[in-house]
């Protein structure tokens, strides 16, 4: 621009303005170094705050994830190992049927085992009653309720509610796989087929001991025990694949988490060497205006008249 | 012979003396407003004064002729362009218009505290993490109150801002209030306008120059520029005079010494117009009021709908200041539809609410990215309109402000105009003394 006049005001005015407007870029670099952060108001970028608030939803919602994922994990791990303990304890109650079943064990011998076998039930009872943060795993949705009672009836106390987590937008996987009393059955009186169920079968075959009884428990007793013994391992392969779908879920979450949170520190975050730059850079400039100006308002006409 | 005084000359040489000390006046007056406000530069008009009339026979060609008398100030100059005036007061009424806007604006976007681990996103994230831990440990008491200690932090969020918003529409309504009602400042300076209509005018009938008293007015109608749009006219009737029209308002503000105030505004411009379009009813902040109200009624429909009993009250019409926890006691949080302790499809439902598309979550965004928007822009203006505002306010100080370069060098200039009339005096003197005291003493 130009003027056929410069005055006074003119000059002081527009000197004012740039050490305000260089105290102004001084104060915005200082802000960015200090807080550490590009961002401080949304209107310094709308779209990158717009950006940096979807990305902090998102790293909010990848941090509950994970937290469930881990939970889902111990959960199974708790699981499994309860339905390990039973396969072991299956596979004693499978040796004690096969021996009792011998006649050389004798009577005597037969009422021992059955009674080995009462205590294997009242074992297995005691595991399907794990808890898990104190409650129930194997009781559904009735996890304050213990799913068995030992010592007393084979009835399943607990429900067959499914219990969810969720491990991605929309993904939700059960976790109580085994739930509703669905392996360990409700004993004699529902005769099931299911472990307590055969146990109790065999318990009572071993007793009796007539030759009838014992055929019966050389036969069915030990088919559906090892038709049992299936379907806990069948149980245990789906806990497995459910741990490795969790654990997948879990390691990509990790990746994810670490992905957001930098994205989330590059939209949000002032990159230090350009910030501490860019602020010598505009001390340099507020230092000059000031300079300027002062050696402006100092001259003057009147320094040169006598 | 012509008969032309003697003393002609000593006549001539006081002319001359006078009139550079006129000029030093103005001088010295201009040098001493140079910092005043509103000061109007001002000059000396120096011309030939009127010439003595020669008749024909009184000169030897009879052609008669007229005989310089020296110098006089033909008038004391007042250098103002009224153009630049225009121009400097309509881009300083947009300049506090948008100012005020942005102002406010940069108030409502500080009452949001976005992004930060403090504002309303980050309660709804906590309010959503304690839905999700609730929903795997369905059974525990501190999970529920957790749940209910959240959802009151975010309800109390949501009404804090709700009441931070009002109280910036507030604030601003009663400064457009103080400043426009009977006796406030734009009445202040209306009244003052009229007095200054009145002594200029009068003035101006005397054949006056009322410099000091113009560019009093001047100011005034600078600073009434600033609060709302101007408009000033001539009147005809009464030359120096002038009609006065502020912002929208029906009536003339200022009529020769008439003030017709208060009269309604409806947008002004200026301050009082930025004031008008964030805080008057149905204004920014109404907007985004409105804005807030809805995203809270969705949120709270949002999770009542799925936990059976409200979990969320609010009253209809005043959702965000009346947002509040409907559940009293942790055993009233629902977890799942069945009620058995382990359920939880309630609580995985709502804590999906989060990734919804076009949910809560989604929905604060985007009242967020609107206001950050129009902070931006509003930012951008006055950004702009400042720039302007004050290219005009240069060029309008280019030529009515005081140099004082300029003045130094008319003070030399007159000083040696007086000494040389001074010298003129002197020397016409020494002439009379050879006339007077010497003449005519031959032998004395």
């Amino acid at each position: 621009m130009t003027y056929l006049r410069i005055t006074e005001s003119m000059v002081e005015r527009s000197s004012l303005a740039d050490i305000q407007s260089a105290a102004r870029r001084l104060a915005d670099a200082q802000r960015r170094v200090s807080s550490g952060r590009d961002l401080v108001r949304p209107s310094d970028d709308p779209l990158r705050a717009a950006k940096a608030i979807s990305l902090r939803n998102e790293l909010a919602l990848v941090g509950e994830l994970r937290g469930n994922v881990d939970d889902a994990i111990n959960w199974q791990e708790v699981a499994d190992r309860a339905l390990s303990n039973i396969g072991d304890y299956l596979q004693r109650a499978r040796e004690l049927i096969v021996q009792g079943a011998n006649d050389p064990v004798g009577q005597r011998g037969r009422e021992a085992i059955a009674t080995e076998i009462d205590q294997i039930i009242d074992a297995i009872k005691q595991e399907a009653n794990v808890t898990y943060g104190g409650r129930y795993i194997f009781s559904g949705t009735a996890t304050q309720t213990a799913p068995y009672t030992p010592g007393g009836p084979d009835a399943y106390n607990g429900d067959a509610g499914v219990i969810e987590r969720t491990i991605g937008p929309g993904v939700r996987i059960p976790v109580n796989v085994v739930r509703g009393g669905a392996l360990l059955g409700q004993g004699q009186v529902a005769n099931d087929g299911l472990i307590l169920d055969t146990l109790r079968d065999a318990a009572d075959q071993l007793r009796s001991g007539t030759a009838a009884d014992l055929n019966a428990l050389r036969s069915t007793t030990l088919q559906a025990l090892d038709r049992n013994i299936d379907e806990l391992s069948r149980a245990r392969a789906e806990i497995g694949a459910t741990q490795r779908r969790l654990e997948a879920a879990g390691s990509r979450l990790a990746d994810l988490e670490l992905t957001v949170r930098t994205l989330s520190s590059q939209t949000e975050d002032a990159d230090m060497a350009e910030a501490i730059t860019t602020f010598a850079s505009q001390q340099t400039a507020y230092q000059a205006a000031l300079r300027a100006t002062a050696s402006i308002v100092q001259t003057s006409l009147l320094d040169f008249l006598r | 012979m012509p008969t032309i005084s003697t003393f002609l000359g000593l006549q001539t040489a006081l002319r001359g003396l006078l009139a550079h000390q006129r000029a030093l006046d103005v001088t010295s007056h201009n040098i001493t407003n140079a910092n005043a406000a509103g000061y109007t530069r001002q000059e000396a008009t120096l011309g030939a004064s009127l010439p003595l009339e020669l008749l024909p026979v009184q000169t030897q060609s009879f052609g008669g002729a007229q005989l310089g008398t020296g110098v006089e100030v033909h008038e004391y100059r007042r250098l103002r362009d009224q153009f630049l005036d225009l121009q400097a007061r309509g881009s300083a009424t947009a300049k506090y218009f948008a100012d005020a806007r942005a102002t406010l604006l940069g108030q409502i976007e500080e009452a949001l505290a976005e992004p930060s681990d403090n504002g309303i996103q980050a309660e709804l994230a906590n309010f959503f993490d304690a839905w999700a831990k609730l929903a795997n440990n369905p059974e525990s008491a501190a999970a529920r109150q957790a749940v209910l200690a959240q959802a009151g932090s975010l309800a109390q969020a949501v009404r804090d801002l709700d009441a931070r918003l009002s109280a910036i529409a507030q604030t601003a309504q009663s400064e457009f209030t103080t400043t426009t009602q009977a006796g406030g400042e734009v009445e202040q300076l209306a009244r003052e306008i009229a007095q200054l209509n009145v002594a200029i005018a009068r003035a101006v009938q005397l054949r006056e120059q009322p410099n000091d008293l113009r560019d009093r007015r001047d100011l005034l109608l600078d600073r009434l520029a600033q609060l709302a749009s101007v408009q000033v006219q001539d009147d005809p009737a009464r030359p120096g005079s002038v009609d006065v029209l502020f912002g929208d308002a029906a009536a003339p503000l200022v009529s020769y010494d008439t003030v017709t105030w208060p009269q309604t505004l409806t947008s002004p411009g200026g301050r009082l117009g930025g004031l008008l379009a964030i805080a008057a009813s149905g204004g920014t902040v109404d907007q985004y009021r409105a804005q807030l109200a809805t995203f809270a009624r969705n949120l709270a429909d949002a999770v009542n709908a799925l936990h059976v009993t409200p979990f969320f009250s609010y009253t209809a019409g005043n959702e965000a200041a009346t947002l509040a926890v409907a559940v009293t006691s942790p055993a009233g949080v629902r977890t799942g539809t069945s009620g058995a302790p382990g359920a939880n499809d309630i609580a995985l439902a709502i804590a999906a609410l989060r990734s919804q598309t076009a949910g809560p979550v989604d929905q604060y965004a985007s009242f967020v990215g609107t206001i950050a928007n129009d902070a931006r822009n509003a930012n951008n203006e006055a950004a702009r309109t400042a720039a302007v505002a004050e290219a005009a306010e240069q060029r309008r100080q280019s030529v009515h402000g005081v140099s004082l370069d300029e003045e130094m060098t008319a003070l030399v200039r007159f000083q040696r105009g007086y000494q040389a009339s001074a010298r003129a005096l002197t020397t016409l003197d020494e002439t009379l003394d050879v006339l007077i005291n010497r003449t005519g003493r031959v032998g004395l």
